[in-house]
């Protein structure tokens, strides 16, 4: 055959997706869990955050601090129950017009998974199904959402497979999940997300069961397929080395809130939330003899860090759960209502408490549109990780 | 794959040695040892013991019980098994394996108490291959079988007489022995037997009362072994003769070996003690019916259980699956003992359900052998029929087998289906947007059915060995009830014919079991 030696690859889908235009929207969003006696635990809480055409939005923060919640609850793979979604709104815009995805039935739900907003996962190791073929499972999701029959799925399958580097794709897509490497599997992973041209991937921790050397294959994988695909992704991961490299805009996850949220740049230089400050202080420096790394909490401790703020003069206060909220506090009625996220400066989003004087100038929700590839000015920092 | 089931099939059989020795022993050495329940009548008298010595010391001799257990488990060992050394041994017509009669043992202290200088007629071997062509005319063949049995039946009298002799002779050395006070009298009779080595280096003094008894018991014995001898002879010279077919596999007229050498033959399970049948012909009787048994319980034990399995767990914590698993469970807790009996007190009684009463004992009615197979509108209304009869037999044993067995099956179903709700593959095919019947069937399911071939494999030998309590109550002649009755009455051949079969089943199914779980599960290869 000769469509195995010439792969025609598949055209760039041209974005019909206005640039300047959300794809997907997070707005107030609040999930909780049921804890069986206990009271419910709230995982996120009043989280906004947006993602734009091609954008890459990075989420980082440590585990448990609602991350993958948010991730999953785009998607509703919330287990509900113990899970609910209590407030809030994700809107979609890559059908043209907004739809809340929280409001879809299963069925509507069905046609968005793995179509139009694809997830890859942390766990190469278990995320396939062990007693399938490699085929099958790229192909269970092209018959799904594409109009081919089995034969035209095995083709786009082989493509897949092909795209993300996997060699022999036609030979291996007879292999089963087993016979492969954990970075193989992540690459299958990334094939059958990739499958069905999504336009928002979801990758939760791609990266973080893998070693270091197939850490930085499978990130420059995704960045190459990214940017063929005109396709927007939203990166979950800790790793802010991870963030450097692959990041147009981070948003800084804690205790269930966005703490701080600007593009890359404004992020590394110009860190303001004292939490985030923590976050860089603890990275061990090359060329500099540590005994013991800083810790966030010697930050954090720091009652001068949180005088740093842009407007701290006027009150306003980062927002950190363990410390006593100031004494103006003008909280609202919703359960999050202590907290909001103020644009302290242009483009430049800090977690604050809801003080008199935030209340005063409430500033716009979280919105940036901004992407390295558009802004030819600028270079990739380099961390010192 | 194909190298791995053959050492699995070549590691079967010191598995099975293993089993059939570990059980022969324990029959051996268990109180009373093999052939003591025997039933032995003596009939009445003075001479009722020692009558009851010589039939007792006659079967002994006949199935070989006086030897040492190690041969005994040898000489078994020997018929079971399909590889064949020797002469080839012939099969009757019922089934039962024949061999050449074996040589007769001289009388204790022949030539040295008494017969000094008497020869014994020599016993011959029968030839050692066979002469005559394999197809022999009907007439012919029914002659020689006709001589064999006349000779078996002299031979039977004559060795019958020879054992009844040496059993006098040893009573009379026995009473000797006490006389002379060489050892006390309970040295000198050990296990019902006389101990020879008492008389080592006694000078045997033949003028004495029971010297003379000695010596007249011990020349009474010659006589008796010289005929046995003889008869034995004849015997051994029709055995030659060939009348029955040769126990030898074949292809086609050829044989597999060499019949002389080497060869295969089917496994002569033996003859029961206890039944006088071949023990072959009494499994080919039970067998059938335990398979018509389980052959109904195991499906409809799998039929409920799974589905109801994978219903709770797709449900799980809704009413269904609250409800089934403490059904499940209440009826599993339930012996099958007190609920048999119950069947049979309420539902076989008439009292309570007239002529719909279950039947309590048999799986036919008396007159089914005259009943047209199916239903039928007969001149006399409505006729049942053989087939609606023999099920409605089956009805209260077959529920007696299945109702404890839904609570495991389901309970294993519903845990392996819970399991692997919450595997990340079941995630990923979530975020796919595969629908949930397909999770639900193609993901988890397909991932749940390990536990359920293991469950197989070890349901599927307890459905030869049969239900002893089932079979028990409703009386049915299945395996169970042979297994039971062969313990009973300590029938050695019939017990390990039994546990020799059920073992290579277990092993069989253990075999298959790990075949299934190759083909269910890629990630398990034996190569």
């Amino acid at each position: 055959m000769t469509a195995t030696t010439t792969h025609p690859k598949p055209a760039p889908t041209p974005s019909k997706l206005d640039p300047k235009r959300a794809l997907m929207r997070v707005d107030n969003l609040a999930v909780s869990f049921d804890n069986g006696s206990g009271p419910r635990i709230q995982a996120v809480d009043g989280v906004r955050m947006s993602v734009y055409p091609r954008q890459t939005l990075a989420v980082v923060g440590e585990s448990g601090c609602g991350k993958s919640v948010t991730a999953m609850s785009s998607m509703q793979l919330v287990p509900r129950p113990p899970g609910r979604f209590d407030r809030g709104r994700i809107m979609w815009g890559g059908q043209g017009v907004d739809i809340d995805l929280l409001t879809l039935t299963e069925q509507q739900m069905r046609q968005i998974r793995g179509n139009d907003i694809a997830m890859i996962f942390q766990e190469p190791m278990t995320s396939l199904n062990p007693v399938y073929t490699i085929g099958d499972q790229i192909i269970e999701a092209i018959l799904l959402h594409q109009n081919v029959n089995v034969n035209e799925a095995v083709e786009i399958a082989v493509e897949a497979m092909n795209d993300v580097g996997i060699p022999e794709p036609r030979e291996r897509i007879k292999a089963y999940p087993h016979q492969f490497s954990g970075g193989m599997r992540q690459r299958v992973m990334i094939a059958m997300a990739l499958a069905c041209q999504p336009k928002l991937l979801l990758a939760d921790e791609p990266t973080t069961a893998l070693d270091v050397t197939i850490q930085a294959q499978i990130l420059e994988l995704l960045r190459d397929l990214q940017t063929q695909r005109d396709m927007a992704m939203m990166l979950i991961t800790h790793d802010l080395g991870v963030v450097a490299e692959n990041a147009d805009v981070v948003c800084v996850m804690y205790a269930g809130r966005v703490v701080e949220y600007a593009n890359v740049f404004e992020l590394f230089s110009n860190p303001m939330h004292p939490y985030t400050r923590g976050l860089f202080a603890s990275i061990p420096k090359m060329h500099q003899r540590l005994d013991r790394l800083v810790t966030i909490t010697e930050v954090t401790e720091n009652p001068k860090e949180f005088e740093k703020l842009p407007g701290a003069q006027e009150g306003v206060r980062p927002w950190w759960p363990w410390h006593d909220p100031p004494k103006d506090l003008a909280p609202s009625d919703e359960p999050a209502g202590d907290y909001y996220l103020q644009e302290v400066k242009p483009n430049h989003w800090v977690g604050v408490w809801r003080t008199e004087a935030v209340e005063g100038h409430k500033s716009r929700a979280p919105d940036l549109d901004y992407r390295i590839v558009d802004d030819p000015s600028r270079q990739k920092p380099q961390t010192d990780a | 794959m194909t190298t791995y089931i053959l050492r699995r099939l070549l590691l079967m059989i010191p598995t099975l040695l293993g089993i059939t020795f570990l059980l022969f022993m324990l029959v051996a050495n268990a109180p009373g040892g093999i052939g003591a329940s025997l039933a032995l009548g003596g009939g009445e008298g003075a001479d009722a013991g020692q009558n009851r010595a010589i039939q007792q010391a006659y079967l002994e001799e006949r199935y070989g019980l006086n030897d040492p257990t190690l041969v005994q488990y040898f000489r078994w060992l020997a018929r079971v098994s399909p590889l064949k050394f020797g002469e080839p041994l012939q099969r009757d017509d019922v089934g039962e394996v024949i061999a050449s009669p074996k040589p007769l043992e001289a009388p204790p202290f022949f030539g040295e108490y008494y017969g000094e200088g008497t020869q014994l007629p020599e016993q011959i071997r029968p030839s050692r291959v066979s002469t005559g062509p394999t197809q022999i005319e009907d007439e012919e063949r029914l002659q020689r079988v006709a001589a064999y049995r006349r000779a078996l039946n002299d031979y039977t009298n004559a060795r019958g007489a020879f054992i009844g002799a040496v059993e006098r002779l040893k009573i009379a050395l026995e009473n000797y022995a006490i006389a002379e006070e060489l050892g006390r009298s309970d040295e000198i009779i050990k296990n019902n037997k006389l101990n020879m080595a008492r008389f080592r280096g006694h000078n045997f003094n033949a003028d004495s009362e029971l010297g003379r008894a000695v010596v007249q018991a011990g020349e009474a014995a010659i006589v008796a072994m010289r005929n046995a001898v003889e008869s034995r002879n004849r015997l051994a010279e029709a055995f030659a003769e060939r009348p029955f077919p040769d126990s030898v596999f074949r292809v086609g007229p050829v044989p597999l070996g060499v019949p002389g050498i080497v060869y295969l033959a089917p496994p002569d399970l033996g003859k029961s003690f206890s039944k006088s049948q071949p023990v072959s012909s009494l499994i080919a009787d039970a067998l059938p019916i335990t398979l018509l048994l389980n052959c109904i319980a195991f499906p409809i034990i799998y039929i409920v259980a799974v589905p109801s399995g994978l219903l709770a767990a797709t449900h799980r914590g809704s009413w269904f699956d609250t409800l089934s698993g403490a059904l499940y469970v209440a009826l599993w807790s339930i012996p099958v003992v007190w609920a048999g009996v119950l069947a049979v007190g309420y539902l076989a009684n008439k009292k309570y359900l007239g002529d719909l009463a279950f039947p309590t004992a048999g799986l036919a009615s008396s007159g089914a052998e005259d009943m047209l197979y199916l239903p039928s509108l007969g001149p006399d209304g409505f006729e049942r029929g053989a087939l609606l009869d023999q099920l409605w037999h089956l009805c209260l044993p077959v529920a007696c087998l299945v109702y404890t067995g839904f609570a495991i099956l389901s309970k294993q179903t519903r845990a392996a289906m819970l399991d692997n709700f919450n595997a990340d593959y079941v995630r990923t095919a979530k975020a796919k947007g595969v629908a949930h019947n397909d999770i639900v069937f193609r993901h988890v399911f397909r991932n749940s059915l390990l536990p359920l071939i293991t469950m197989f494999a070890s349901i599927f030998p307890a459905m030869l060995a049969g239900s002893v309590v089932v079979e028990r109550i409703f009386s049915i002649p299945g395996m169970g009830s042979l297994v039971l009755e062969a313990i009973n009455a300590r029938d050695r051949d019939l017990l390990l014919a039994n546990a020799l079969m059920v073992g290579a089943v277990n092993l069989l199914a253990l075999l298959l079991a790990d075949i299934l779980y190759a083909l269910a599960d890629p990630r398990i290869t034996f190569d």
